[in-house]
């Protein structure tokens, strides 16, 4: 019986364990999208430039759009710092006191989409927040208007 | 000379185990431990005074009363919804009986928790020999202190970012009817000789914050956030 070299039994180990490592909560770098959203079909009520708070540079546009009456926010451009557990928040102002989430940050590079839970008063939200919610650190924000 | 200094030492120590086997057959007795617990991204560290009162023919059985002060600290701990009322749905000594509505249980995410109490506890032990001891200590009444810490609260879709204190009030109920911030230990103590001992065992602490507001309204206002911690400890004791 031919028995497996040890260099590639060792090799083996190697790769197994380096793809035992990838993070669960790492963000994905694809671009994402959500099939319900149109923008031909939909009217922008405002957007605002990215800024950096921590981590890293965070560039890109945060749009908010009426589709037939849901709420979406849609980042495009958009790159940002990867991180643990980030999260995307709509605020009403700039520390978050009052915020809905958005969900997990699809992706940290590229177009992706929202749905605005609820029926809020968008009006009232002032600001769209990359949050990492586990370590309770603020990556970037946009002020919208 | 040789045979005169084993014969001195052969004194001394009968005379050092007289003395600690009286000393275990005392009626009562004081001592103070220092206690140091830690686990993932928290840790504790705790003075203890204890009068102890023993009982039973042997003297091995202990009941203690004393002081415990407790500083915790953590990174990124998650606290929830306090209240018995919340919990569990109602109040008083069956709520040990009851399962914790899940529905009614919101996070609140302290991003630096910091918790100082001081609180009278309670000691029982029992000697199960001349060297070992193990034991139980809860603390049922008294105070905490720290300073406000900003908080994630999180319940489902939304959120508020809001300020909170350590709850100053703390007392032993039973089960979530607990407030504040207590702490016990399970744990065994080893005597290196009559004075001085090792601890080890299992620290199960609450601490607990209060919200500058009451960010939860769902099913009723609440501003009491808990956090449960399981931690290894490890201590010296010193007989006073």
């Amino acid at each position: 019986m031919k028995l497996i070299p040890t260099k590639t039994v060792f090799l083996g180990f190697i790769i197994g364990t380096l793809a035992c490592c990838k993070p669960e909560n790492a963000t994905p770098t694809a671009s994402a999208t959500t099939s319900g959203f149109d923008m031909t079909k939909a009217s922008l009520i405002k957007k605002g430039d990215f800024v950096e708070v921590s981590h890293g540079p965070t560039t890109g546009t945060a749009h908010v759009y009426d589709q037939a009456g849901t709420k979406y926010v849609v980042l495009d451009p958009f790159v940002s710092p990867s991180g643990p557990d980030l999260k995307v928040y709509f605020s009403k102002d700039k520390n978050a006191s009052d915020y809905i989430r958005l969900g997990k940050l699809l992706s940290t590079r590229g177009k992706q989409e929202y749905i605005v839970p609820g029926s809020p008063i968008v009006g009232d939200y002032h600001y769209v927040h990359i949050w990492c919610e586990a370590f309770s650190v603020e990556f970037s924000h946009a002020e919208i208007k | 000379m040789k045979m005169k200094f084993y014969c001195l030492v052969l004194i001394c120590s009968s005379n050092v185990c007289g003395v600690y086997s009286q000393s275990t057959k005392k009626k009562s007795d004081d001592f103070v431990n220092a206690t140091v617990a830690v686990a993932k991204h928290q840790g504790t560290f705790a003075l203890a005074y204890v009068h102890r009162w023993r009982f039973g023919v042997h003297k091995k059985f202990g009941v203690g009363l004393g002081g415990r002060f407790t500083s915790y600290i953590g990174a990124n701990q998650h606290y929830e919804t306090a209240p018995a009322q919340l919990t569990s749905g109602g109040t008083g000594p069956s709520v040990i009986f009851k399962e914790t509505i899940t529905a009614n249980i919101d996070t609140f995410l302290v991003k630096s928790p910091q918790v100082n109490s001081l609180n009278v506890s309670i000691n029982i032990d029992y000697r199960l020999s001349k060297k070992i001891t193990a034991g139980f200590n809860i603390d049922a009444i008294g105070f905490s202190f720290g300073g406000s810490r900003n908080g994630n609260y999180i319940n489902g879709p939304s959120g508020k970012m809001t300020d909170a204190k350590p709850t100053a009030f703390n007392i032993l109920l039973i089960s979530d009817n607990d407030r504040g911030s207590l702490n016990s230990e399970f744990y065994a103590n080893y005597s290196l000789n009559e004075k001085w001992g090792l601890k080890a065992g299992a620290q199960f602490l609450f601490t607990e914050y209060t919200t500058a507001t009451e960010v939860q309204q769902f099913p009723s206002a609440n501003n009491r956030f808990r956090n449960k911690s399981l931690l290894f400890c490890a201590g010296v004791s010193y007989q006073l």
